[in-house]
């Protein structure tokens, strides 16, 4: 008898399975287990899906080159606002907009006396000039605010009007513009497609031009949750509940993903907003403006600065690992003036539900 | 103000609709606020074609022509064609899409308690959603009310659903905003125009000023429009306050003087045809009295 008949011979397990088929079942049942196992866990979404965006974020992880964010210390609203905004966007390497159409979407959320939930109007301002200065074609400011149908009152209350006024630039509600539906590119929610306001589908370029505050929802609110004022509220109502149900996050990131147009942010970080945001929480002078292409390396930029881990935060987390945008500190370039140096802890938001 | 009427008939588009500004697309609210504003009988007949042909499958209406969802403004559509007696069939079909449409209740005990202590609303009451899956909030609740009313549902059971949901989301300052009269432990303030159209929308389903918490949201709307400024504020204050019989000092005089020479306010049809609505409410009941406060 040969060796190798004599060892499969000694290698029959009682029940007659030779020690090969014993290894080829276990390894067939492990693999059925572990498919069984990513099956029950992506079936919410589905396998396609989840591992299209697993597989596109991963690509961004490893292949993307970083995204660059530019900080710009600026003391106050009274010094020099367009000095520092006119840095961090050369820094930054912010689109060009000679002869565009350029969109400001501030955060005009709402007004409650004394808290500043809004982005200044004096940043507001500093971007309009920077961008007669830069050569821009026409120069839109736009919002629709989420718990008011009358945005004059919110325009009034936090200057605006004045402001809008003084410089004969034109104001859009974005809540009351022509209707454009574009398809969503991700998949992260159920919605296939999204009604958007018309001024921002024909903008060249988008500028995301939130407060930097935290919020009792989101953790955090910067430059892709100020987004929400671009879907109007004849639509989706106010306060545009109809979105976040889809999921916060989920949505967050689709909406950043699915822009109709070329975007980037500048964040008012002068004073920002601790505690309870989006409205209720307590001023907090921070003294920065942050910029940035990739609207998710500002947020999470942002939220190092507000002394939170952007992994921590849903939209954040969810966003990067789907290749939306960066979060890891390895992919996102700092540039101008250091993390460390403008960095203050803020107070969280408080926990809801 | 003869002139607010010319803008109007110069603001109808050839789709014989009406938008939120001059040339803008055609909406169904802004139509349908027009349409309660004029009389013209030739521009009216176009804007109510404009709605018919909206009309969804389903019954309901859509924002405009582009979204094929039906959604809250099915009530501006039926309180509109509600006074065309043509469109009697296409008023029913909407109100049955208006009666089978509720806003998402919380029936669960435990996320029922969670939102009572987030918010202090009881979220088993349903009510009238902005869109289907949503929840329930003011400004939708109010208009299906006022639709409901005018078609002559106004002890339907649904209406005393709404009702109640109107007083649940009271603010504690008396008004209405949004829906959310405490976020946390901070209480949200109301604002004109939510107070003014749930205002409106009680009264339409029969509730009067012996209820006492309309004393404490007509006090507050008197007070605050008193303090008014914008011509949104202004036109829907004026317009509740004198369905109420209620007195609006010099709230008419300061809407006037926002009036722009083309007629218009804001170059808005919209807020234009709700100035226009406010200046011809008539007075109900007259001297009704705002007790003081206690």
């Amino acid at each position: 008898m040969r060796r190798e008949e004599i060892e499969n011979q000694e290698s029959k397990i009682e029940n007659g399975l030779t020690r090969r088929a014993f290894l080829r079942l276990a390894l067939v049942t492990g693999i059925v287990a572990g498919a069984r196992v990513i099956q029950q866990a992506t079936e919410p979404v589905g396998f396609e899906r989840w591992f299209r965006w697993m597989l596109r974020g991963n690509l961004a992880r490893f292949f993307a080159p970083p995204a660059r964010v530019a900080l710009a210390a600026c003391a106050t609203y009274d010094a020099d606002v367009l000095g520092a905004v006119r840095a961090a966007w050369r820094d930054a390497a912010l689109p060009d907009v000679r002869g565009a159409r350029v969109v400001l979407k501030p955060n005009l959320v709402d007004v409650v006396e004394d808290l500043p939930c809004f982005t200044h109007p004096r940043v507001t301002q500093a971007l309009i000039h920077l961008a007669r200065e830069l050569g821009a074609r026409e120069i839109i400011v736009a919002e629709g605010t989420t718990f008011r149908r009358d945005v004059q009152a919110v325009l009034d209350a936090t200057g605006y009007t004045d402001l809008l006024a003084r410089e004969r630039v034109p104001f859009v509600d974005l809540n009351y513009d022509d209707i454009v539906e574009i398809p969503l590119r991700g998949g992260y929610t159920r919605l296939k497609t999204l009604f958007v306001a018309r001024t921002i589908r024909d903008a060249d370029v988008l500028v995301s031009l939130p407060k930097m505050k935290t919020h009792h929802w989101t953790q955090v609110s910067v430059s892709v949750k100020n987004l929400f004022g671009i879907v109007p509220g004849i639509k989706y109502g106010w306060p545009k509940n109809t979105l976040h149900i889809q999921g916060i996050a989920a949505f967050l990131a689709e909406l950043a993903d699915s822009l109709p147009t070329r975007a980037c942010a500048v964040v008012d970080g002068i004073v920002g907003l601790e505690g309870d945001g989006p409205l209720f929480g307590n001023a907090v002078p921070s003294g920065v403006i942050v910029a940035g292409n990739d609207l998710l390396a500002v947020d999470a930029t942002c939220a190092r600065l507000m002394g939170f881990d952007p992994a921590q935060i849903d939209y954040l987390d969810f966003g990067a690992w789907a290749g939306v945008g960066a979060i890891d500190e390895s992919k996102i370039e700092i540039v101008g003036e250091a993390l460390a140096r403008l960095r203050r802890q803020f107070a969280r938001p408080p926990q809801m539900g | 103000m003869p002139n607010a009427i010319e803008f109007l008939l110069r603001a109808q588009n050839p789709d014989g609709g009406w938008g939120y500004r001059l040339g803008g697309m055609s909406y169904v609210e802004p139509t349908a606020a027009v349409l309660l504003a004029l009389s013209d009988s030739a521009a009216r007949a176009c804007g109510r074609d404009f709605l018919l042909a909206l009309q969804h499958a389903d019954g309901g209406w859509g924002i405009a022509a582009p979204d094929s969802e039906s959604g809250w403004m099915t009530a501006w559509a039926v309180r509109a064609l509600a006074d065309f007696s043509e469109a009697r069939a296409a008023v029913a079909r909407g109100v049955e899409w208006l009666l089978a449409t509720e806003g998402q209740r919380i029936t669960d005990p435990a996320a029922r308690q969670t939102i009572h202590t987030l918010f202090r609303i009881d979220a088993t009451l349903g009510a009238w959603p902005w869109q289907p899956g949503d929840a329930a909030w003011v400004h939708p609740t109010a208009l299906a009310l006022l639709a409901l009313a005018a078609t002559g549902a106004r002890d339907h059971a649904r209406v005393r659903d709404g009702v109640a949901y109107l007083y649940d989301r009271a603010c504690p300052d008396g008004g209405w905003n949004i829906g959310n009269p405490w976020m946390l432990d901070k209480k949200i303030p109301a604002t004109i125009q939510d107070t003014a159209i749930a205002l409106l929308a009680l009264r339409a389903v029969g509730v009067t000023e012996d209820e006492g918490r309309m004393t404490k949201a007509l006090r507050y709307l008197r007070d605050a429009i008193a303090q008014a400024q914008t011509s949104a504020e202004l036109a829907w204050g004026i317009w509740a306050l004198e369905d109420w019989g209620l007195g609006i000092g010099d709230s008419l005089t300061r809407l006037n003087a926002l009036q722009r020479a083309d007629g218009s306010w804001e170059g808005n049809p919209f807020l234009t045809a709700i100035a226009w609505t406010s200046q011809k409410a008539k007075r109900k009941t007259q001297n009704v009295k705002v007790k003081p406060e206690t």
